[in-house]
């Protein structure tokens, strides 16, 4: 089933003079793909996320999200998308600063109205982090903040999760399951669409793509992990 | 979102403490300087009703000068026709005069006030110069039984009592208020009460022998219409052919007009600086507010949050902080006031019943509704331009929390 489409998406920044990091971008992600997109630092990987996840709107084409065009929702419906069908994993380990991890997972629940402190519990216990539960995220390392992100990203179930380098300031054995957490998050029908420059991970994914000078290129398919 | 923002508030305790403390030090200076300003403003306003006559009236044989002309008769025995009164109606430019009654000093002993008094009869019905000082129970006038004492009987705990002067039992129905002038010394009886005890009494009958006190009067205060020129009113008195002659006290009352006018452009002065102070200060610690969680305000609206959502976090968070920071700085300004109220009555001669608990209350309400106002109007804008920034933005170009 078809979660989201992106046809020739274009996105123009004006930064003094015109910059097009997505030039025509056509994209179909269905539940259950772990999508890798590859490419190098600054060509827009990031930017093509944030189009995906309702944060920033396209200066061209469509983008259909179950069937609908974001294009012509308001901010409150894409907050609402965003908020029950989303999930995002960003490149800085952005989380609210004066709520505490459990805090923060119960926060995203009261957000789309799915309050489940056991499934919180549940998600702390699976990144070794409950008995860190308690604690602020300034009082957390770059790769338990990490791990807590990647909780947020699925604690309210969502149909999409957006993954911006994932498993960046985590050594190997947090790297290894963050990302058989996306795979498995994929394998029970979230679509996982993951952004990284290492091709390691990005060997992971069921399909990989490359962003090159503002178009994305589907480079190849690991029929294993399909 | 009420969690989030106690939380915001309570977690972030340096941040919050310093928003806290800049509001309550504000609010603090502004709600003294308000309460100053009023106490200062209304003593000042009670001071100007105090300020007795603008001239007086007395025979043309006596002399006279000084303060004392302000309240009261002089205390000597001078007397002139009650017929002035009549002929002194005539005059223009008054706006209000009444007659006072010399009666006598003495030294008063044994279940007396135990004081030099001078005794004074006075027209309450159209009295100007002890109104402004009077108790509800003196206000309306006084019975031939009844008498207001000096505040220089204030020891003797008078008030409510019976008192011997010549011989004659007197309740004491009010007190009066310090003034620095002869009035702190006298006992005012009603001026009929006053001529009548100069036959009465033995020992004042012996100055009047076939002369009937009620038909004399010591000397008539006079207060001016607005725009009265106090030297063309002495020149139309000699003109009129009054049998009295016109003292002006205008030059005190000049004086103390010319300090209270500069007191309270200085007050005015500081209160609308400590505004000022407090308006740009907020605005500034808002404003960073704002921008220190750029950042975390992109990730709420990742998360779901909707502009307006972000709007009430934002206001909400500030006006609570401006909340707490307006009632402890109305607190400890009413609270520091207390010790500033006793210098400036005793500085001020104000009345003690300018600052009252009601006007505390009055001030530490409208500091609190300062302080709130002012979070609200100095993170409306934050909060507007917060709300409305692209999420993405917020993101990548806030601080890393």
């Amino acid at each position: 089933m078809e979660i989201c489409r992106l046809e020739h998406i274009r996105k123009d920044y004006h930064m003094g003079e015109l910059v097009t990091p997505l030039k025509d971008v056509t994209l179909t992600v269905n539940n259950g793909d772990f999508i890798a997109v590859e490419g190098p630092s600054g060509i827009g990987k990031s930017t093509l996320l944030y189009v995906m996840g309702t944060l920033l709107k396209s200066d061209g084409g469509t983008y259909l999200f179950e069937g609908s065009d974001v294009s012509g929702f308001s901010d409150s419906a894409r907050a609402k998308l965003r908020a029950e069908k989303i999930g995002f994993l960003f490149q800085d380990s952005a989380m609210i600063q004066a709520l505490t991890l459990r805090e923060n997972l119960l926060f995203v629940q009261s957000i789309c109205k799915k309050k489940d402190p056991a499934q919180v519990e549940e998600l702390l216990r699976q990144f070794g982090i409950e008995d860190r539960a308690d604690f602020l995220p300034h009082q957390l390392s770059g790769g338990q903040r990490r791990r807590a992100m990647a909780a947020r990203a699925l604690i309210h179930h969502p149909a999409l999760i957006l993954a911006d380098e994932p498993t960046n300031d985590l050594d190997e054995r947090w790297s290894e399951e963050i990302i058989q957490v996306l795979k498995d998050q994929a394998k029970k029908g979230t679509a996982v669409v993951m952004v990284t420059h290492n091709s390691r991970w990005a060997a992971e994914a069921a399909r990989r793509c490359r962003l090159e000078d503002g178009v994305l290129f589907e480079t190849g398919k690991n029929e294993r992990e399909k | 979102m009420r969690m989030l923002i106690w939380k915001n508030i309570a977690r972030r305790r340096t941040q919050s403490a310093l928003t806290i403390a800049i509001t309550m030090l504000t609010v603090m200076v502004f709600v003294m300087v308000l309460g100053v300003f009023q106490t200062v403003n209304q003593g000042l306003a009670l001071s100007r009703e105090r300020m007795g006559a603008d001239a007086v009236l007395i025979p043309k044989y006596a002399t006279a000068d000084g303060g004392d002309l302000l309240f009261t008769a002089i205390p000597e025995n001078i007397y002139m026709p009650a017929e002035v009164i009549e002929q002194a109606k005539a005059l223009e430019g008054i706006a209000a005069m009444t007659p006072q009654f010399y009666c006598q000093t003495l030294a008063l002993s044994c279940c007396e006030p135990g004081e030099e008094a001078r005794i004074i009869g006075y027209d309450s019905s159209s009295d100007f110069i002890l109104k402004p000082y009077l108790n509800d129970a003196a206000k309306d006038g006084i019975t031939a039984d009844e008498m207001i004492a000096g505040s220089g009987f204030e020891d003797k705990d008078l008030v409510g009592y019976n008192y011997l002067v010549l011989g004659k039992k007197f309740m004491v129905v009010s007190l009066l208020e310090p003034t620095g002038t002869g009035m702190d010394n006298t006992l005012f009886m009603d001026i009929g009460t006053a001529q009548d005890m100069c036959l009465e009494s033995e020992v004042l009958r012996e100055d009047w022998q076939d002369k009937d006190p009620h038909d004399f009067i010591s000397v008539i205060m006079i207060k001016f219409a607005d725009g009265t020129d106090p030297q063309a009113f002495v020149k139309q008195v000699e003109e009129s052919g009054i049998d009295a002659k016109c003292l002006l006290t205008g030059d005190t009352i000049a004086s103390l007009q010319s300090q209270l006018d500069v007191t309270m452009q200085v007050m005015f002065a500081l209160w609308a600086a400590s505004l000022l102070i407090a308006v740009l200060s907020l605005t500034g610690r808002f404003n960073a507010l704002a921008r220190e969680r750029k950042k975390e305000i992109g990730l709420l609206r990742a998360l779901g949050l909707k502009k307006s959502q972000i709007f009430f976090l934002i206001i909400g968070e500030t006006c609570a902080m401006a909340f707490i920071g307006g009632v402890l700085g109305s607190a400890a300004a009413l609270l520091a006031m207390e010790p500033a109220i006793e210098l400036l009555e005793n500085a001020f001669k104000l009345s003690s019943s300018v600052w009252s608990g009601s006007l505390a209350a009055a001030c530490g309400t409208a500091g609190t509704a300062l302080a709130v106002l002012l979070g609200f109007l100095a993170a409306v804008m934050p909060a507007v331009k917060s709300a409305s920034m692209d999420p993405q933005a917020a993101i990548t170009q806030g601080e890393v929390n």
